[in-house]
């Protein structure tokens, strides 16, 4: 399936939005106005904003540490970000949440921080949706560092035993932490382990691009959706960013980060776009500023959001 | 009008009236559908598969299940077969469960309970004995029952499912074939409600589940003698009623905690710290706390019986604290 013209824009905008957002939050900790560290996922835009593409807004995802991509991909606005980066009371976890991202109007139910502390959390949104019958597709998505985690395999095994509506969506971004992912993990492939549970797999060899990305998802999703089961996919891609902003670096090969620049998922779609004619190098360069205008506005309104009181402690513990 | 039924019958029909009542409330858990102590007996062949689900050995994957079903319009009471397995899902309980709604702003709320069965005697070794109900004192956003009778597993049990927050249920073995008087109507007991089980004015003994019935029976062999034990049941632990345990500490001037497990950071700590700082003025005499040693369970049962609190251990304790 070929993107429409109006979509690729709108793709490539939330691509574009992403980096500039993270760029913005190494700024801002540089400079000190901000103290919540990043995990950034540069260079991985392509996966966060393909996969959640072919979501709805009712759709469920549980999302990954690594940046905001698939929060802006799933629909949560740069303003609503900033106000819980910032700890403010404007924030949607009222300050509470910070990194822990959520924006329940959109299906972003919540980031764990004990990773993979998600994966049955989601076997239990799909079972939701199945038995109440509401047609809802939940996505999981993880790296290759978190299908080690214990949960990884009792989730796909009642994923599959139960055939819920879910997507198993794998970014092998060839980092886990501070390691290269084949220090730790047994196996260069991740989505084979689906065959162990009888669910259908399948590898996008090239992650970075958004056009494969969306492709092999929106098959799995329309599988979950017509109520066939769960799928995993597994996305090959490579994380440019350290795992953390200030972590002690080194343990990626400077020519191979540079040769995976050269892979940027944002400036071969903006190529894509440009050689299709859907538009010109100054219309973009014009998109360019306005997501930095909106970027810069929803910083500004975190900034001058309230901070929540003492008292606020105790508050949205228990229902 | 009442009627006499057991722990587990009190269990098992309150579940089936509430999945009677509302078609969001199911069931999940290792082997439900045939039940080894019961307590789900009879459910799948009424309600079927699809609302008594029998899960993979994976308990972190039961409780992440639940919460994630909880966080959307479902209400689950998933099983924890022993206590002792609670651990396998700690992260999910005291991290996930425990933290969810406050981590987004109460964006979700999260009505699942965690039914799971305690305690030691049956010579079942360290991991399918052990009473765990005080490790999930500590974390916030938990709710914690633990009945001692056939009407209070019911009325609490009740209100657990009902409740819109994540709730332990904790069933003593023992318990289930024990029999007790419950009211023909439909009834629910409100959390942080303590229970006096037995009224006295010398020495206040504070105990759960199958120590309140070891402390009743140290107060009968004690009051031959003239003594007066008062034995109250807090019957949840979060939240705890501090007024009533406070009233008797007043009205008695001695305090004795009494829990089936390690007295160390127990359910007794808590109680003691509590009213130590709270009630310091009516105390008369140190608080004594009653609990098992610092050991695993062993298996043998001239060990466990050892490991186990038993009467005589109790009486020693309100004979000290009378100085």
């Amino acid at each position: 399936m070929a993107f429409s013209a109006e979509e690729m824009l709108a793709l490539y905008r939330k691509m574009l939005l992403v980096r500039r957002m993270e760029e913005k939050h190494g700024e801002l900790l540089a400079s000190g106005d901000i103290w919540m560290m990043g995990h950034f996922g540069t260079g991985q835009e392509a996966v966060a904003i393909g996969i959640t593409a072919p979501l709805k807004k009712e759709d469920y995802l549980f999302p990954t540490h690594r940046g905001v991509g698939e929060f802006i991909g799933k629909g949560m606005v740069p303003k609503d970000i900033w106000a819980e980066y910032y700890g403010r009371t404007t924030g949607l976890a009222k300050g509470k949440g910070g990194l822990h991202l959520s924006d329940v109007r959109v299906g972003l139910m919540g980031l764990v921080g004990s990773l993979g502390a998600d994966f049955a959390v989601a076997v239990g949104t799909a079972l939701s949706s199945k038995m109440r019958g509401t047609g809802q597709v939940t996505m999981i998505y993880f790296g290759d560092g978190t299908s080690n985690q214990a949960d990884f395999h009792p989730s796909m095994n009642l994923a599959a035993l139960w055939q819920l509506p879910i997507v198993f969506a794998c970014a092998n971004n060839q980092y886990s932490e501070l390691a290269h992912y084949r220090e730790t993990t047994s196996t260069e492939h991740i989505a084979p382990r689906a065959a162990g549970y009888g669910v259908p797999w399948k590898i996008v060899e090239d992650g970075n691009d958004i056009q494969a990305v969306y492709a092999a998802t929106a098959e799995a999703v329309d599988r979950a959706r017509r109520g066939e089961g769960p799928t995993l996919v597994e996305y090959k891609t490579y994380r440019i960013a350290a795992h953390f902003t200030g972590d002690p670096g080194g343990y990626q090969p400077k020519e191979e980060i540079e040769e995976w620049k050269k892979k940027d998922p944002i400036d071969r779609f903006r190529a894509r776009i440009i050689e299709q004619k859907v538009a010109t190098a100054d219309d973009l360069e014009n998109m360019n500023r306005e997501v930095i205008a909106e970027v810069e506005d929803a910083v500004k309104y975190a900034q001058e959001s309230p901070w929540p009181a003492p008292e606020d402690i105790y508050q949205d513990l228990y229902a | 009008m009442t009627r006499t039924i057991t722990y587990q019958q009190a269990i098992n029909e309150t579940l089936r009236q509430e999945m009677e009542k509302d078609k969001m409330v199911f069931i999940l858990g290792e082997d439900v559908r045939v039940s080894p102590f019961g307590q789900t007996a009879g459910l799948v062949e009424q309600f079927g598969k699809e609302r008594v689900r029998n899960t993979c050995i994976a308990e972190s994957a039961i409780v992440g299940t639940a919460i994630g079903a909880a966080m959307t319009g479902m209400r689950p009471v998933a099983e924890i077969m022993f206590a002792d397995f609670m651990y396998l899902a700690m992260d999910a309980i005291a991290s996930q469960a425990a933290s969810w709604r406050y981590m987004t702003g109460g964006q979700v709320k999260l009505p699942l309970v965690i039914r799971t069965v305690s305690g030691a005697g049956w010579a079942m070794g360290y991991n399918h004995s052990q009473s765990t109900e005080a490790s999930f004192m500590h974390p916030p956003g938990l709710k914690i029952a633990v009945p001692s009778t056939p009407h209070d597993a019911a009325g609490l049990l009740r209100t657990a499912i009902r409740d819109d927050n994540p709730v332990l249920f904790f069933e003593h073995k023992f318990l289930f074939p024990t029999s007790g008087e419950v009211p023909d109507e439909e009834y629910a007991i409100p959390f942080g409600q303590a229970d006096v089980k037995r009224q006295g004015k010398h020495v206040t003994v504070v105990a759960t589940l199958l120590m309140v019935h070891k402390a009743l029976a140290a107060a009968d062999e004690l009051s031959q003698e003239g003594i007066e034990v008062e034995v109250v049941d807090p019957r949840t632990l979060t939240p705890l009623d501090k007024e009533t345990i406070l009233a008797s500490v007043k009205k008695t001037g001695r305090l004795v905690t009494v829990e089936e497990s390690r007295a160390r950071n127990g359910v007794g700590a808590e109680i003691a710290a509590m009213v130590a700082s709270e009630g310091f003025d009516f105390l008369d005499a140190p608080i004594q706390r009653v609990g098992a040693p610092d050991v695993p369970i062993p298996y043998s049962p001239p060990l466990e019986s050892t490991f186990i609190p038993n009467e005589d251990r109790i009486i020693e304790a309100v004979r000290r604290v009378l100085g």
